[in-house]
């Protein structure tokens, strides 16, 4: 849920982004009409820049994933969730009742 | 059976003291977010109409808001999912830079030149 919701932020990043692209080269037609220089992006330019960078990089931090811890005994890596019917788990199998070889060996 | 008790010790010292699975997990997420970073801030430059010098300070600003994001993203607990503080800072900033610079001048190509 989080994951996606970062997404659709990163979208609408991206979609601000590209609106004050598109003010600024309409920005920048009226002052080639009035012949004027370009001092720089107008202000509302300049907010939408930043709320978009803001929202990119909200995107950017949330989407990849989350880290993983590299600590091979902490929480998350172990392995705390046991079957419910442990109890009736059998670990016997037929080589109970073969001679066991060390046994043979140590009697030599 | 001083062999198994050699090849047990040994077996001891063979324990991992860090997940490289994840690790490599997390070097991934570091990567995915820094490329992502570049580009936007490839086209905010460009859209803002830097040029030279100006341009690559504002991609120095960008990797650290956003090796700060990362940190924070760790909960200031970067020994926990990496092994130095420099895999975490300085990891993809090259590979980032021309991202960036591709994307700052497709950017300027087309807000200011066409």
């Amino acid at each position: 849920m989080a994951m996606s919701l970062g997404f659709v932020v990163g979208i609408l990043g991206v979609v601000i982004l590209s609106h004050a692209a598109y003010s600024t080269v309409q920005y920048r037609g009226l002052l080639k009409i009035m012949e004027e220089e370009f001092p720089g992006p107008p202000l509302i330019v300049v907010i939408e820049l930043l709320l978009g960078l803001v929202f990119c990089m909200w995107a950017a931090l949330t989407v990849p994933g989350t880290f993983l811890s590299i600590h091979p005994h902490s929480e998350e890596n172990r392995i705390v969730s046991l079957p419910d019917n442990l109890d009736f788990m059998i670990f016997n199998h037929r080589a109970r009742v073969l001679p066991v070889e060390m046994d043979l060996k140590l009697k030599h | 059976m001083g062999a198994s008790e050699k090849k047990s010790s040994e077996a001891a010292f063979d324990v991992p003291t860090l997940n490289a699975e994840n690790l490599q997990s997390n070097m991934k997420v570091i990567y995915y977010s820094r490329t992502f970073m570049s580009i936007i801030g490839g086209i905010i430059a460009g859209i803002l109409g830097f040029t030279g010098l100006t341009g690559f300070i504002f991609y120095f600003l960008i990797m650290t808001v956003t090796s700060v994001g990362l940190i924070a993203k760790t909960g200031f607990t970067v020994y926990s999912y990496f092994d130095s503080w420099s895999q975490i800072i300085l990891d993809g900033f090259l590979g980032g830079l021309l991202s960036f610079v591709l994307f700052w001048t497709f950017a300027y190509d087309i807000v200011h030149i066409f």
